[in-house]
């Protein structure tokens, strides 16, 4: 694509660098478990848009066990990292979704105003009750790492047939990973730059990772070409958005679902890594410079309340 | 990337009593009343079924699939604890995945392969 390649990689950097505001509160239930005389203050932390919450799981663990000295582990309280969730108005959030996706979903569907300020972003601890039927259970760093790589895999496997990704050395999949982990943008950059590149002659994607999340649907994943080869033009972030939606309407219809999605782009506000980018821009661009570090676009509709 | 062969002298085709999966229809349209139809293949050792043609709703999740095969091949409580679903042999998507996200992106003529592993066969 002919764009200045000097403000592109300012854009990286800016979404590399974003942080949100985050405050963690102990819940009830286990405030009223905690065997010291003061109650823990809440804790606050700046955390990556594009991080996940696994990766400081032990640093929120360590601040509150300080708290529950002696009865760590104790099977009548079943106070251990184990059970820890975090949930933000009722709803558990899952271990496996970038914080800024969880964030962007979650706090704009479910405010009653757009201008109400969210942040910073209050979160409840819980350390016990884990909900084992809403929740995949992510023991430790390593299988939130796992689940890094294979969506990465994913998201290569639709660009370019997994051929980049198969090529690289298990080093270079590590550099990306603990390039994340430590917050190193040029080491990230370094090789993700290889996985934006084309193959096949083509001069983009052959087709666009992308996700799109709507408040209580499971995401929806289609095949979408970047360019249309016919009509000899580049496909937007509108008819990815049109494309999905009709799709995904038929699909329902087809299975007798009684209650069928709204497939009118006017009906919702569109946020990647919480800004409303503009429907025109192609489709391409976006999956190159405004990704998530697993190379997939993870794209939120949120429904225009009615007023 | 390394793959594991699958172990073509100590596979072991199973009998099963099916019941909850719906059967598959004989017209080999890829979706049949918006169900999504896939085929289950064993590697890395994994005991192969009778049954490998399999049809669910669009809505009903990896993670779903996986559980229901953990009780379908019976399996014993150190294999339980890890079943993988890989597609495109490649990678295992998330359990709350649903399968019609996954057969939209990666069918291959209408029909989805899912290849099922006790270990990590391919990362």
């Amino acid at each position: 694509m002919s764009t200045s390649s000097i403000d592109d990689k300012d854009i990286t950097r800016e979404l590399w660098q974003s942080r949100l505001p985050i405050c963690f509160i102990l819940s009830d239930e286990d405030m009223s478990k905690v065997n010291r005389s003061e109650s823990p203050e809440p804790l606050y932390l700046m955390l990556s848009r594009h991080s996940y919450f696994p990766c400081i799981i032990e640093k929120i663990f360590r601040y509150y066990s300080t708290y529950y000295k002696g009865n760590l582990n104790d099977q009548t309280n079943s106070i251990n990292l184990n059970n820890l969730w975090l949930e933000y108005e009722s709803i558990p959030l899952k271990w496996h979704y970038p914080i800024g996706l969880l964030y962007d979903l979650y706090t704009s569907s479910l405010s009653s105003s757009s201008s109400v300020s969210h942040l910073p972003w209050q979160i409840i601890v819980h350390l016990s009750k884990f909900p084992e039927n809403e929740l995949i259970r992510f023991p430790d760093i390593e299988s939130i790492e796992a689940h890094y790589m294979t969506t990465l895999k994913e998201a290569d496997a639709l660009k370019h047939k997994g051929q980049i990704i198969g090529d690289m050395q298990k080093r270079d999949h590590k550099q990306l990973w603990n390039s994340l982990l430590q917050d190193k943008y040029e080491a990230f950059w370094n090789i993700n730059i290889k996985l934006m590149s084309y193959t096949d002659n083509l001069q983009y994607f052959r087709y666009i990772p992308f996700r799109i999340y709507i408040l209580d649907k499971p995401f929806m994943q289609k095949l979408f070409s970047p360019y249309d080869i016919e009509q000899n033009k580049w496909m937007t972030l509108y008819d990815l958005l049109q494309y999905t939606l009709n799709h995904e309407v038929q699909c329902e219809k087809l299975a007798n679902e009684k209650k069928i999605l709204n497939n009118n782009i006017e009906n919702y506000r569109v946020i990647i890594h919480g800004v409303q980018p503009p429907l025109h821009s192609p489709i391409q661009w976006l999956s190159e410079y405004f990704s998530y570090p697993d190379n997939f676009l993870h794209i939120c509709l949120i429904e225009n309340q009615m007023r | 990337m390394s793959t594991i062969e699958s172990d073509k002298t100590e596979s072991k085709t199973v009998n099963f009593d099916e019941t909850n999966l719906s059967p598959t229809r004989p017209s080999g349209d890829s979706e049949n009343d918006g169900k999504i139809v896939f085929l289950l293949k064993a590697a890395g050792g994994a005991p192969i079924l009778k049954k490998k043609k399999w049809a669910l709703p669009r809505s009903k999740t990896i993670g779903h699939i996986v559980e229901f095969l953990k009780k379908y091949m019976q399996l014993d409580v150190e294999q339980q604890k890890q079943l993988f679903l890989y597609v495109n042999q490649t990678f295992a998507p998330a359990f709350d995945t649903t399968i019609g996200a996954v057969n939209d992106c990666f069918n291959s003529e209408g029909i989805l392969v899912l290849h099922y592993t006790f270990t990590p066969a391919w990362g």
